[in-house]
């Protein structure tokens, strides 16, 4: 590892911890390092806009390259530039917001995201990383991943965000079973209370699961007795789309003969 | 703001049970002017709340808080003389059934659970209103599964909570309890400035939510600062009605 490369992640880190700018002494303190090692940092993370300096305070936040390479890393992910369509022919059939998500470890990362259409305002949260046993996107994903990945996930921390998360081995189970059974999976609160998501997964030309594409949104309207019929079928003939364009056969997609 | 006889009385450091107690003073008028006074301040707070959670939420909260209990002040407008219990049971029930995103699930069950817990009572003292707020905060934490520190209404309940037990075992009045329970909600809910949330939407946005109010907390300290006035202006109605008893609890 290098020490230096190690640092100047950290004060990126840092910085993009605190909706508030930092000093250099401030960061000092935070990360335990000299003032003179960490100015140095920073002017060589300046000069390339990783960070930037506020003229009139002096402090630090992080710079407009960290944008240009955040963007970048979202373009470079095949399957969101595949499912922009798709994504948004789905959220104006469902009238809710869509979600596509890959997982990362046990967290699923939002790639891409399309607002409700409905005008209201909303957070974008591309970017933002949900455990998987608590979301539906996860729960599409890991149903199909091979027996070990599967067991792996399921062996690990299955963190409770809400009363309704899922947290038992066997309660998971029983529930990547129904995915398969029925080719969508359903969050009921369990990431959020009183949020509901639907969602079908991925597969790539091979067959295998690369990540999901699902609806979000208030239980009530999700799931009013149950997952709503039209939103399940809309969620899965998106999925199947989707995944054709992404080369996959059609008995390979989740509900497939459904 | 204790009493400083407490330390002398010889059950410092427990309350009377609910059934002892002798001062049963907060009665179904008293729990309507409470709910109308969080009526009138979610109406003036409510573009404020919907700020705080534009930053870190679905910038919904102040809009849904606000329906919810303008719903719940129709509903109980209409009942006929309920006991306190029943009003906020069906206050509950009302936020439940009007209000989307966690609010509604939340505070519906906080109100629900505290509606149960009076019981029948047609009047009750501090001790009782204690056993209320405790159950909120189990109801709350079974449904949202928060602790202290995650960033949520936990975070000015619990506080709240604890601030209104302590002042009763010293010795406190229903008043001085109410009074501690509003001033620990609001430090709660500063509190969380500067907390990364754990628990909600929030906690989608990571480090982001750093140096962001919650706004959950935000209007469960509301609620307590309403308690607090409808408290208060209960005891001067009783004393400007020239009553004789003692107000303060046990």
């Amino acid at each position: 590892m290098i020490q230096s490369v190690g640092r100047a992640a950290r004060i990126l880190k840092a910085l993009g911890s605190e909706s508030a700018r930092l000093g250099v002494t401030e960061l000092a303190e935070r990360l335990g390092l000299a003032k003179a090692t960490v100015y140095g940092l920073l002017r060589t993370l300046e000069a390339h806009q990783l960070v930037e300096q506020d003229l009139e305070t002096g402090k630090y936040r992080l710079g407009p390259a960290l944008l240009q390479l955040g963007n970048a890393f979202l373009d470079n992910n095949e399957l969101r530039a595949r499912s922009l369509l798709w994504a948004e022919t789905l959220a104006g059939r469902a009238g809710e917001a869509v979600h596509v998500g890959v997982l990362y470890g046990p967290n699923v990362l939002l790639v891409h995201h399309v607002f409700r259409p409905d005008n209201s305002l909303q957070i974008l949260q591309v970017g933002a990383s949900i455990p998987w046993h608590a979301c539906a996107l996860g729960k599409a994903t890991v149903a199909y991943l091979e027996p070990a990945a599967r067991d792996e996930l399921l062996a690990g921390t299955l963190p409770r965000l809400t009363g309704r998360t899922l947290t038992t081995r066997s309660a998971l189970e029983v529930e990547l079973e129904r995915v398969v059974g029925g080719g969508v999976a359903v969050e009921d609160q369990e990431a959020i209370v009183g949020e509901a998501g639907l969602a079908a997964a991925l597969f790539d030309n091979g067959g295998a699961v690369v990540g999901a594409i699902g609806l979000a949104g208030p239980v009530e309207r999700l799931l009013p007795e149950g997952p709503a019929k039209e939103a399940v079928a809309a969620v899965k003939e998106a999925a199947r789309g989707l995944s054709r364009e992404l080369g996959a056969g059609r008995l390979a997609a989740p509900g497939a003969g459904a | 703001m204790t009493a400083p006889v407490a330390a002398a009385v010889p059950w410092a450091g427990s309350c009377p049970g609910p059934r002892q107690e002798a001062a049963r003073i907060v009665d179904a008028a008293c729990v309507r002017r409470w709910l109308g006074e969080v009526a009138a301040r979610l109406e003036a707070e409510r573009d404020f709340l919907t700020q705080l959670d534009a930053a870190i939420g679905d910038a919904d909260h102040g809009i849904n808080m606000h329906r919810g209990f303008t719903a719940v002040m129709a509903r109980i407008a209409a009942a006929q003389h309920p006991a306190p219990g029943q009003l906020l049971k069906l206050a509950g029930r009302t936020f439940i059934s009007t209000v989307g995103g966690a609010a509604g699930p939340l505070y519906g069950t906080a109100f629900l659970q505290a509606g149960e817990a009076l019981g029948e009572h047609e009047r009750f003292g501090p001790r009782l209103l204690l056993d209320a707020l405790r159950a909120s905060l189990e109801g709350v934490q079974r449904v949202g599964a928060a602790s202290v520190g995650d960033k949520t209404m936990v975070d000015a309940l619990t506080p709240a909570l604890a601030a209104y037990h302590l002042e009763l075992r010293m010795g406190g009045s229903l008043e001085t309890a109410v009074s501690g329970a509003r001033e620990a909600a609001a430090e709660g809910s500063r509190a969380t400035i500067p907390l990364q949330a754990r628990k909600g939407r929030a906690s989608y946005l990571g480090p982001r939510s750093v140096g962001h109010q919650d706004p959950g907390a935000t209007s469960t300290a509301l609620m307590f600062a309403a308690l607090e006035q409808a408290v208060l202006a209960d005891r001067s109605r009783r004393f400007a009605a020239g009553a004789k008893r003692p107000v303060s609890g046990p």
